[in-house]
């Protein structure tokens, strides 16, 4: 009697497992079935600290496929976007994006992943084979290095050393002009701050040789507490300050160093302040800051970015970041390509857009290139310019010499070994 | 104790030894069959998915089951478990990414890393108790996901191992093959969880329940209770370390969250969910958090509630593990059939 009722219960509920497992694994491929839409697969940061990336990365993908879509779609297909969050995590990066891929039936990858989940991507796409586009790791080494080259992944995002280059060249003139010899540093405590607080100081020192760096800080990512940092600075009596924190950490500082009076008393270059993830949230934004453009809608100032910057505020009631120009270029380089190929293929998509060359509203000169050798993006609008307390924040911006920065590009990568 | 007790502990021990072969043979007997199952899995269901789940349930069941040794078995409630998760990644990472190895050595290899790191570690954190054991070994934790960030030129810092993990064919296996991947990592899961099934069913086993419960009887009957919780402590971290070679061939390289107190955290987690009492509590943990987090995730960006819920579901509601839970249920139905039985 015991027995059989135990066994009954078993054998109900392992038929009911087994019933749901067969669901599960069998609902793919109904899915797949009915595919004559393309799916494209995006894993991002959608929670934790750094949500905004996948957010504003979303948005802009998002109001550029409705316009593919509106046009036709890739090669006859409409476009849909299977979006999904990685926490920041790079092993559940890998196993989305393997999902979107394998179970989903997703034909090309949007990774909208930050540093290390990117690489954790890039290691998919390689062992896939899927079409694969980085649009927010800015990581030189990603596309520069050619033991990360593969044929099928590309990269829409900027890149850190094309920003220490035209850094490092605009904050030289102004340091020759006004005699600014004594540079302090502080940038966040990890690879990106690092690395690129170090390229922006070579090429300042290339470019005006008797600049001393006498202090440098390094405060950790997500620091809230900035005192000692400030002090420590103040103490120093440095007469430039150059900092690349960014996002929230950035206006922490900034609403921390103004009640020391720190912007009066030197010159502060702050690479991430002309964003409007910053340039919105501090409280009072002090004049004369100097920063690398991020997203700004008057730089280029040309009607089409205006347009796309209000067009996207419009719609989502907030402005674009840096990210969401890197992922709209994205998906306006595949639509291009793939009408070129006349094919939503990811294969015969990559074929066209290495080299290729598209109308954009981010582009220096109104265009930008996705360079075929390393498949990154060349020819956006990168450029310095100076804050103001209010719109349009960075009224001015010195555009970088795309010229300058890919001969020094070319002899960074000679001096890394990378060709 | 009375004299009842005393004769039902002597009728225990009496019975335990003559049985011990034939439960070690039925243990071995359940891994065959649990391995000929998975492997037989990906002929039944073509599903890519399912496969690659397998793979991280093999990864974090290692890991999680290692450290129920510690906090089911011994009492020791360790939160710095992931360094040897993290260790075991970048070990395995770093040998065949820089010396070109074949597998089956820098495997070895990582283990005999993590036999060393987990000697030391462990020679110093088992001595304390309770909180001060749990926070030392936090404290490890950071230290070794702190090196990983800074020691850029040998890990890469926070952007990892990057350039994917060479995997050169062995014995013809070849692990850059998916299939041949999932295989290797069922056989490891197998092996591991029957490697510490022995380990928990052993006489040594026993003396680590005693110390959980009292480690100054232990000491007493003459126990060198230090060195039975030190050996505990490197067991579980070369499993652990396992489990974290898995996770860096399944992703093709290894990042600093391996390392991070939140693998740790989600190990707890994990032994939460399945219950600490029972030998497989750990791994049907796994599997319920790898589902949930997988259905989850897709369904909604507001995980952390869903998780939050079901962890004070867990936490308040039952009051144990899903294994827990099951087994005294079990028990209670028998024992109520019992006594219904004339």
């Amino acid at each position: 009697m015991k027995r059989t009722r135990t066994t009954g219960v078993s054998r109900r509920s392992t038929l009911a497992l087994m019933g749901a497992g067969a669901a599960t694994i069998a609902m793919p491929w109904v899915a797949r079935a009915q595919a004559k839409t393309i799916k494209i697969g995006m894993p991002t940061i959608l929670s934790g600290r750094v949500a905004q990336l996948g957010t504003s990365s979303r948005n802009a993908v998002m109001l550029e496929v409705e316009k593919v879509n509106a046009a036709g779609g890739l090669a006859g297909r409409q476009i849909e976007m299977v979006i999904r969050d990685s926490k920041g995590q790079p092993q559940e990066a890998a196993r989305i994006s393997r999902e979107l891929v394998n179970t989903d039936g997703c034909e090309l990858l949007i990774d909208a992943e930050a540093s290390s989940g990117a690489f954790a991507v890039h290691e998919v796409a390689r062992d896939l084979g899927v079409f694969c586009i980085h649009t927010n790791s800015e990581t030189s080494s990603l596309t520069a290095d050619p033991k990360q080259h593969i044929p099928n992944a590309f990269r829409t995002a900027r890149q850190g050393v094309h920003d220490s280059i035209v850094g490092g060249s605009y904050a030289a003139g102004i340091a020759k002009a006004k005699g600014l010899k004594k540079w302090a540093t502080c940038s966040p405590d990890y690879a990106y701050g690092r690395d690129t607080t170090g390229e922006f100081t070579l090429y300042l020192k290339r470019f005006a040789p008797d600049v001393e760096i006498i202090s440098d800080s390094w405060p950790k990512l997500f620091q809230p507490d900035y005192t000692e940092v400030v002090t420590k600075i103040l103490q120093a009596k440095p007469q430039a300050l150059y900092s690349c924190l960014w996002g929230g950490d950035l206006t922490s500082y900034i609403d921390q160093a103004n009640i020391y009076a720190l912007f009066t008393q030197m010159e502060v270059f702050a690479v991430n302040m002309a964003d409007y993830t910053a340039l919105t949230v501090v409280k009072n934004l002090p004049k004369g800051i100097h920063s690398g453009n991020r997203y700004i809608k008057t730089y280029p100032g040309t009607p089409e970015n205006a347009a796309w910057g209000d067009a996207y505020k419009a719609k989502y009631n907030e402005y674009p970041t840096n990210w969401s120009w890197e992922n709209a270029t994205a998906i306006m380089l595949i639509a291009e390509a793939s009408k070129k190929a006349n094919s939503a293929d990811g294969k015969k998509i990559a074929e066209v857009l290495r080299g290729l060359t598209i109308k954009c509203p981010f582009g220096a000169d109104g265009t930008v290139t996705m360079r075929g050798e390393d498949q990154t993006l060349i020819g956006y609008a990168i450029g310095w310019g100076t804050t103001i307390p209010q719109e349009p924040y960075v009224p001015e911006v010195k555009a970088g010499d795309w010229k300058t920065i890919l001969e020094l590009e070319a002899e960074w990568k000679k001096s890394k070994g990378y060709t | 104790m009375t004299e009842l007790q005393a004769g039902e502990g002597a009728q225990a021990v009496g019975i335990a030894r003559p049985r011990a072969r034939p439960r070690r043979n039925r243990d071995v007997l359940i891994a065959l069959i649990a391995f000929i199952v998975l492997a037989a899995l990906p002929m039944i269901f073509s599903s890519k998915l399912l496969l690659d789940f397998v793979i991280r349930c093999a990864a974090y069941g290692l890991f999680a089951t290692s450290l129920n040794l510690l906090v089911g078995y011994t009492g020791l409630i360790s939160f710095g478990h992931g360094m040897f998760f993290g260790l075991g990644a970048y070990g395995f990472g770093l040998m065949m990414q820089k010396t070109g190895v074949p597998v089956p050595v820098a495997f070895v290899a990582t283990l005999a890393i993590t036999f060393v790191v987990a000697a030391v570690i462990g020679a110093i954190c088992v001595r304390l108790k309770e909180i001060y054991f749990a926070f030392v070994t936090l404290a490890f934790q950071m230290l070794i996901h702190s090196t990983i960030l800074s020691w850029v030129s040998l890990t890469g810092g926070d952007q990892g191992l990057r350039g994917g993990i060479p995997r050169p064919p062995f014995l013809g296996i070849d692990l850059s093959n998916h299939h041949h991947l999932y295989i290797a990592a069922c056989a490891l899961l197998v092996l591991g969880l029957l490697l510490m099934r022995q380990i928990a069913q052993s006489p040594f086993g026993y003396t680590l329940r005693m110390i959980r419960d009292n480690a100054t009887r232990a000491s007493f009957v003459g126990i060198d209770v230090w060195r039975a919780k030190l050996t505990i402590f490197v067991l579980a971290a070369l499993f652990a370390s396992t489990g974290g070679i898995i996770m860096a061939l399944f992703v093709s390289g290894a990042y600093p969250e391996f390392a991070y107190w939140t693998i740790s955290g989600e190990g707890i987690f994990i032994n939460m969910l399945g219950g600490v009492t029972t030998f497989l509590g750990p791994m049907v943990g796994t599997v319920l958090l790898l589902i949930l987090n997988d259905t989850v995730t897709r369904l909604t960006e507001y995980h952390g509630i869903v998780l939050g819920i079901v962890i004070l579901f867990f936490a308040i509601g039952l009051r144990k593990g899903l294994m827990d839970f099951v087994v005294e249920w079990a028990a209670q139905r028998r024992g109520k059939a019992e006594e219904r039985a004339p």
